[in-house]
């Protein structure tokens, strides 16, 4: 299973479709996740997850908006989209019957009414 | 040079300039994500850094900077150091005196000797730990200093040291480029680093495990010959 860290890397990814890179990712991450992101880590993570097979990357064309520089694209796999689903459930699972999770998450798609 | 978003010139020049410790490619990403983003000089440094960091430390995770630094610029250091001060010694007879056949042979012999050994331990640790080549030149410098702080005039000195510090930077500059020797030349220098060894009998095997193994370890890794 994923780490969390490594859950909102995917997830960011998976948002931004197509436009999924570095300083969007991290910009993402910080606006919705509420924490900080040092690139350092995004890299890092990035690399792992790559190297599990749950993410993509290449590199994209020059553009003029970052000085003439690259950008590291990023796809999440059909591997990935399913590592990411099971965190998911695994933690909506965890917090049913929680004083936090009680009003606000709702069963499972698949579960029995 | 312009400043980027949010950032002066002079942060955006630390900024560059501490990129220049990440691999060329990633350089460019990074320094491309902080262009587009607003988050200043201090936190791009601190970005950059971090990165740098973390992929140093990932590199320490193999068996490889152990075993480039501890396992052979450490050792072979003070071996060499031993060998300088032998071959130097060697070559003052000579000079210092009415030449002799056997002080020719013996100046030339620990001369090529150092030599080819440096050469070759600097190969294996610029082939094997390119990333932490750092850690390496500290692990050779650092007992050389000591010595030299130890017992200054006693026999040791920076030029005796250079013996060994010169053929050593160029085959770690060999090794960093190429990585692997083709057969023949590997075979040779390994041959000829024991043969000399053997020959000149000087030190006991405790050197030969500090400074012949590299030799071997080139044959045992290089390129095949292209039939």
């Amino acid at each position: 299973m994923v780490g969390e860290f490594e859950y909102l890397i995917l997830s960011a990814a998976a948002h931004l479709g197509e436009e999924a890179y570095g300083a969007a990712m991290r910009e993402l991450i910080e606006s919705s996740g509420g924490r900080t992101c040092s690139l350092g880590a995004l890299y890092t993570t990035l690399d792992r997850l790559e190297a599990k097979g749950l993410v993509e990357t290449w590199m994209s064309a020059p553009t003029q908006q970052r000085g003439g520089r690259a950008k590291r694209m990023v796809r999440v796999t059909g591997k990935g989209v399913r590592a990411a689903r099971e965190f998911y459930e695994a933690v909506i699972r965890i917090s049913l019957g929680t004083a936090w999770g009680e009003s606000r998450l709702g069963c499972l798609p698949g579960d029995a009414v | 040079m312009r400043s980027q978003r949010g950032v002066s010139v002079v942060g955006w020049r630390c900024i560059e300039a501490a990129a220049g410790l990440l691999a060329p490619l990633e350089r460019e990403v990074v320094l491309g994500d902080l262009a587009e983003m607003d988050g200043g000089a201090w936190r791009g440094l601190v970005d950059v850094l971090g990165l740098a960091a973390r992929r140093q430390l990932a590199l320490w995770r193999s068996w490889r900077p152990w075993a480039a630094s501890l396992g052979l610029a450490l050792p072979a250091s003070l071996f060499l150091m031993g060998w300088s001060v032998a071959a130097s010694e060697a070559v003052s007879s000579l000079l210092g005196g009415p030449p002799h056949v056997r002080l020719v042979w013996l100046s030339i012999s620990r001369l090529f000797l150092v030599i080819c050994w440096a050469w070759m331990a600097g190969f294996v640790v610029g082939a094997v730990a390119r990333g932490t080549l750092w850690a390496s030149v500290f692990a050779c410098c650092a007992p050389c200093l000591h010595c030299l702080s130890m017992w200054p005039g006693h026999g040791l000195s920076f030029l005796k040291l250079l013996i060994f510090a010169l053929p050593g930077l160029w085959g770690v500059w060999h090794g960093r480029r190429e990585l692997r020797l083709g057969l023949s030349l590997a075979v040779f220098l390994a041959a000829m680093g024991t043969l000399g060894f053997l020959i000149s009998g000087k030190g006991g095997w405790m050197y030969s495990c500090g400074l012949l193994w590299p030799g071997w370890y080139l044959t045992a890794t290089a390129r095949p010959r292209q039939v």
